[in-house]
């Protein structure tokens, strides 16, 4: 039995392919985007953190509808009002998301493109900081932002029909585009990025291996991890309930 | 299967299911006390590299419903076909959104 005292977030072990991908979610985070560059992601980043202690946020949270409680988020003041009310919402109301007001985003000028962006900074910046937080460790610092400029490519075959936002189905990839599908499959959940093909690698390649590789998953004759296949499906199953998750 | 989505976990028939959910609804719901308790005690019971792997499941799925709440995606057809039945059992369905 380990010894409790012993019990130091920078002590634990570490899996080396967690391990290096931790390493290049932070590094990615930090780069520049396809449609934000590094300073505005990071920027992302800091208001996703930020919206924990916004009191807007938190009179939604509690009301028995979001979409009643107006006024003016607690923002950090480095991006748009509308890209405020986007992050602040991901990150503290995400299960009440509509459609409707996806399609208000839009009119409030931030693109399809940007949008789904910003939901890959979200997540990736939700597993990151919630990894840290279950091995009590402190927030990290954001890192500085890396020079560049976005590369500003939308995939040609795009098209809005499986969810609210645009997608691309596999089907209608070109070879002119990146194939978000090449490494983690094809499933709904990476299909729901595939506008900005980076942000499905940027958050696959790191969930893989916090969670499992798609052929992994039911592979019940091999486990994979110091948990059992029951005990991290347990764990999912508790945490997709907590937050509501039909998907 | 319910004992993942509600409970204690003592019905789960999985091992230290129990030490499991505490942690995960501790990390989610909980203060930093409790976080720490329940941190301790699946390290004392299973280990590092267990609390570690359990940090990062807890990680995995806090985040990937960012995506699928973000963008509407929907359950695959025949994955929600396969599973209506036990879906409907369970009450997730609860979950799902209006449009």
């Amino acid at each position: 039995m380990p010894d409790s005292t012993q019990l130091d977030a920078s002590d634990l072990p570490i899996r080396e392919g967690l391990e290096r991908e931790l390493k290049r979610a932070w590094t990615r985070l930090a780069s520049p985007g396809t449609w934000w560059s590094a300073a505005q992601r990071l920027a992302i980043a800091a208001e996703m953190r930020n919206a924990h202690a916004c009191a807007l946020c938190r009179r939604r949270k509690n009301a028995l509808s979001p979409y009643t409680e107006r006024g003016s988020h607690d923002g950090l003041g480095e991006l748009p009002e509308a890209v405020i009310e986007i992050v602040h919402r991901l990150a503290t109301d995400a299960g009440r998301v509509k459609r409707s007001w996806v399609e208000a985003m839009s009119t409030a000028g931030v693109t399809d493109e940007q949008y789904v962006e910003i939901v890959g900074v979200v997540a990736l910046v939700t597993a990151l900081d919630t990894f840290d937080r279950a091995l009590g460790s402190e927030l990290r610092p954001l890192p500085a932002p890396q020079p560049g400029e976005p590369s500003r490519k939308r995939p040609t075959g795009a098209t809005r029909d499986l969810a609210w936002v645009v997608t691309v189905a596999p089907q209608a990839l070109t070879p002119d585009d990146p194939n978000p599908y090449a490494v983690h499959g094809e499933k709904n959940i990476h299909r729901a990025l595939s506008l900005v093909p980076q942000e499905v690698f940027n958050f696959f390649d790191l969930d893989v291996e916090l969670y499992l590789k798609d052929s992994e998953i039911r592979d019940f004759d091999t486990e994979y991890r110091a948990l059992t296949h029951a005990q991290i499906e347990l764990l999912a199953g508790r945490v997709s309930a907590l937050n509501g998750c039909y998907y | 299967m319910g004992a993942a989505l509600e409970g204690s976990g003592v019905d789960a028939r999985v091992p230290d299911a129990a030490l499991l959910i505490e942690f995960a609804e501790s990390i989610l719901r909980g203060d930093g006390a409790r976080q720490a308790l329940a941190r301790e005690a699946v390290y004392r019971a299973l280990g590092a590299a267990a609390l570690v792997d359990a940090a990062a499941i807890v990680a995995s799925f806090n985040a990937v419903v960012k995506i699928a709440d973000g963008t509407g995606i929907p359950l695959e057809a025949a994955k929600a076909a396969a599973t209506a039945d036990l879906r409907t059992a369970l009450g997730i369905e609860r979950f799902k959104r209006d449009p």
